[in-house]
């Protein structure tokens, strides 16, 4: 029975966010393309909104169809605020957040409440209101009005660096933000509420979790972390349209990569952001768009039929073969080309480790068939 | 102290009278058997007492202090365990994980380390340490029934419903089931405890409580209750257990 | 006064299409205890073939009802032969035909691009014919839509009353086990009815295309209606279905007067919500305990 270290995975967070804080300087010095820093960025952006996404749903087990809700709460809130009102930029960015928290936790108090409220009929209701605060948004004019919110003449602080420097920074502070906010949880009480709530939400409540508080925590903090990321995203965005911030696209990336990387422990939606991206960029750049949608629906469908407990802790029980197929990846990429960017390597080295790791072969420990994958994740989480 | 006192409690569910005005008490230190036929009432009446259903009507009282409503999580905390017929494990769970929940909650809530520490000895208590590390899904029927009751006992109740603990379990499993009850007794723990195995309930409660369609048609002394008129025919033509 | 009156025959005859489109699924969710996403696929695609077969070859667009309906009731089937190999639960369900449909929106993305596809009059001659009722006009292919689901629905409703077939969807419905023991092949019947839900995704993909044109991302706008139209009917039942179809389509019809197209759809999530919080077994469902 290993003991878990709970403090390990933060602190180590902090160390390589504040490493990667000096990234933009690094990319300025060496020549590198910006390119770097806005794929950065992109990485970024998706994992704050993964992670703030599995927080509530990957731990809890009320699938929530409505991060676009959250998300465009915090878009518009700068678009409105700081463009149309004048507010300050940084503390809108709160504002944002703070706004998507309050229409969490407003779900929350209704929709909690009523028992019967479980499971597929909790995802279609925040689908449903995910909808309807984006019709809302469209028809007042107050908000949009069906006309779209430029923002390409926000002023932005100075101290963060140029335009990338500074996306890249803000988006490395809310990514890490979220990542952190999760680490935390899954090793706390709320955590442990929250997956007993996962497996058995009644019995969970006869043992003394306090399921309704528990819940709205949960939702309350992914409403605020994906608002927050939002109102960031808002600056990367240049034009802000209903159309385009609440459409199915968020929600869709956000739950295909949240079980990709595995919904039960924090480090799956980052690794699923980072593969997922990776790879929907660089087949974008190679003119595949459409392959790279196929292959988003295949890997959902995998993962739902052969591997319930995501990437993340596939690769953790075969470390082996996993290394073997980055290497082997990193090998093609040289070999198959195009070499023209440290990302299209990075692509290839995911692709391996991925496929590898894909492979049935035996694992690390021989654990009993039935329900073996996720009571193996379980072990794992607790373990490290 | 552990005085619970129920009055009139009644529960539907669309037209079936689950509970159609049950009364009673459990004393302290007491074992109180509560049997009936299919159908009773018995296991409604449990998960009403502990908060998992809320009665229609009636008035539920811990200790002099009212508890009708209180949401389950709150009555836990005062001191009300409840294990399930059929065991009811966090599946995704260890059996540890699993006893180290409520240990985290209740009236007196460890860290998720220390539970996880503490959990260890109620697996001992119950005999399950082996399998601390083992997914649930590994364990077998009877060591899923000790799981329930190791996960009930840890969140430290002064009173405790067991929920047909017994059934499904072949004679040697049901033997040891009655000594482990007789064990948690021991530790000052008061039993309320649901069975349709009629001869072991009145060989270990100190009371006996017979609901019939949802009400009580006897209550006291295990021997003389079970002789009693009204319950011998409410057991008539049913399936007797005569092990 | 025949704005509203006109509004609302509108809204009755588009109630007519959301009633095939939802049928299946409230078939499917009810009774199989699997919420199919791809079935919005399929009634795109179906729309899409119609309109190919209309542009390529001139065929009637009601003629396509003969080849999309079996093309698409093998589809349903074969993907609920899947499921049932998988022993895929109700909510794996949902995720995995959610990747299924990304997959067939990425294809009609391919296959058609991204411009708007619409049969012309002379390929659908009836988009632009319309029967009149004293002031009020029933455009051909809502009126023709709306008369083949009235058909459907009661064609539906004697195969689940009178038949051997709608007996075992009815006991697998309220006990998969006992209607085992009752000699019922649970897998066939499943398949069957899978294979009858994506017929009728056929049949108002064909409707569909008669009526508007199509692109790629169609498929997302009919969540809503569809969702609702199951939800506030009760899953599994064909008058539910009806019925919340008609207000739905009512419904979206008179928020168009009242605020323009952007209104409808608003509108319906409304009702959506209003029925998973205060009735969410729906008109005709049972109440959960």
């Amino acid at each position: 029975m290993k003991k878990p270290r709970p403090w390990l995975a933060p602190a180590a967070t902090l160390v390589i966010a504040v490493a990667m804080w000096f990234y933009p300087d690094l990319v300025d010095a060496a020549g590198w393309p910006i390119f770097y820093l806005l794929f950065a960025y992109t990485v970024f952006f998706w994992t704050a909104q993964a992670s703030s996404w599995n927080l509530f749903t990957g731990f809890s087990g009320y699938f929530s169809f409505g991060q676009g809700a959250f998300y465009g709460v915090g878009v518009y809130t700068v678009g409105v605020m700081v463009v149309k009102r004048g507010w300050p930029l940084l503390p809108t960015f709160l504002v944002g957040g703070i706004l998507a928290a309050a229409l969490g936790l407003s779900i929350g108090l209704v929709v909690f409440r009523l028992r019967r409220l479980r499971g597929e009929i909790f995802a279609l209701m925040t689908l449903a209101v995910a909808f309807v605060l984006g019709a809302v948004a469209r028809i007042s004019s107050t908000i949009d009005g069906g006309q779209g919110i430029p923002l390409s003449s926000v002023p932005t602080p100075e101290a963060l660096g140029t335009h990338p420097q500074m996306i890249f920074r803000l988006g490395l502070i809310t990514a890490v933000l979220a990542v952190v906010v999760a680490q935390v949880v899954q090793h706390s009480r709320l955590g442990w509420g929250l997956f007993s709530i996962r497996d058995d939400e009644d019995v969970a409540e006869t043992l003394g979790v306090p399921t309704f508080r528990f819940k709205m925590i949960a939702l309350g903090l992914t409403g605020f972390l994906a608002g927050l990321s939002g109102a960031v995203h808002a600056l990367q965005v240049s034009y802000v349209t209903i159309e385009e911030v609440f459409n199915i696209r968020v929600p869709l990336m956000v739950i295909l990569m949240s079980i990709l990387g595995g919904t039960r422990h924090w480090m799956g939606p980052v690794l699923g952001a980072l593969v997922v991206h990776t790879m929907s960029d660089r087949l974008n750049r190679a003119g595949l768009e459409a392959v790279s949608d196929i292959i988003v629906g295949a890997l959902l469908i995998l993962m739902i039929v052969a591997m319930k407990e995501g990437l993340y802790l596939r690769m953790r029980q075969r470390p082996l073969i996993t290394a073997i197929g980055a290497a082997v990846g990193v090998a093609g990429g040289f070999v198959l080309g195009p070499l023209d960017s440290a990302v299209t390597h990075l692509g290839y080295t995911l692709l391996g480790a991925v496929l590898g790791a894909m492979i049935p072969v035996g694992s690390r420990r021989q654990r009993p068939e039935r329900g073996a994958p996720a009571a193996q994740a379980i072990e794992e989480v607790v373990g490290g | 102290m552990a005085d619970l006192r129920f009055e009139n409690l009644v529960k539907h569910f669309g037209g079936v009278h689950a509970l159609d005005g049950v009364s009673g008490h459990v004393g302290e230190g007491e074992i109180v058997g509560l049997v009936g036929p299919n159908g009773s009432g018995k296991s409604t009446l449990i998960n009403v007492l502990s908060g998992h259903y809320e009665a229609d009507s009636g008035k539920i009282v811990l200790d002099g202090e009212d508890i009708t409503d209180r949401p389950a999580h709150r009555i836990i905390e005062m001191g009300l365990a409840r294990t399930y017929q059929i065991p009811r494990p966090f599946s995704t769970m260890t059996a540890l994980e699993n006893v180290s929940v409520p240990l985290m909650f209740g009236s007196e809530p460890m860290s998720p380390g220390a539970a996880r520490e503490a959990a260890l000895e109620w697996l001992e208590f119950t005999g399950l340490d082996a399998y601390a590390d083992e997914p649930v899904s590994s364990l077998n029927l009877h060591q899923l029934k000790y799981l329930e009751l190791a996960r009930a006992l840890a969140a430290r109740p002064r009173l405790v419903f067991l929920d047909e603990v017994l059934s499904g379990l072949n004679p040697a499993e049901v033997n040891e089931s009655i000594e482990m009850v007789r064990r948690i007794h021991a530790s000052g723990i008061t039993i309320v405890i649901v069975e349709h195995l009629v001869r072991v309930v009145t060989s270990l409660a100190t009371r006996i409580m017979v609901l019939d369609r949802g009400r009580v048609i006897a209550d006291g002394d295990p021997t003389e209750v079970m002789r009693q008129p009204e319950v011998v025919t409410a057991y008539l033509g049913k399936r007797a257990q005569s092990a | 006064m025949s704005l509203w009156a006109q509004s609302i025959v509108s809204g009755l005859l588009s109630g007519g299409l959301y009633a095939m489109m939802s049928l299946g699924m409230s078939l499917s969710w009810g009774v199989l205890k699997i919420i199919n996403l791809a079935h919005f696929s399929f009634i795109l695609f179906s729309g899409y073939i119609t309109y190919q077969l209309a542009f390529s070859y001139g065929w009637d667009p009601f003629l396509a009802i003969v080849v999309c309906v079996p093309v698409f009731a093998l589809a349903g089937m074969a993907l609920q032969w899947v499921f049932d190999k998988l022993r895929i639960s109700e909510f794996e369900s949902l995720l995995l035909t959610f990747g299924l449909f990304i997959i067939f929106e990425s294809v009609t993305s391919a296959i058609w691009t991204a411009d708007f596809r619409r049969m012309d009059t002379v390929q659908n001659p009836y988009q632009s014919q319309s029967v009149w009722l004293g002031d009020l006009a029933l455009p051909v292919p809502q009126l023709a839509a709306f008369l083949v689901a009235l058909v459907i629905a009661l064609g539906t409703r004697y195969l689940m009353d009178r038949t051997d077939f709608g007996r075992a969807v009815r006991a697998l419905s309220q006990d998969r086990d006992i209607a085992r023991a009752f000699g019922i092949d649970p897998h066939r019947v499943a398949m069957q009815l899978a294979g009858l839900a994506a017929g009728f995704a056929a049949i108002a993909g064909v409707f569909v295309a008669m009526s508007r044109a199509l692109f790629p991302g169609l498929a997302v706008e009919w969540f809503g209606i569809v969702f609702s139209v199951v939800i506030l009917g009760g899953l599994g039942s064909t008058l539910g279905t009806l019925i919340a179809a008609a207000i739905v389509g009512v419904v979206g019809g008179i928020a168009t007067v009242i605020g323009g197209p952007p209104l409808a759809p608003l509108a319906i999530f409304l009702v959506l919500i209003a029925t998973l919080l205060f009735r969410p077994q729906g008109i005709m469902g049972r109440s959960a305990t």
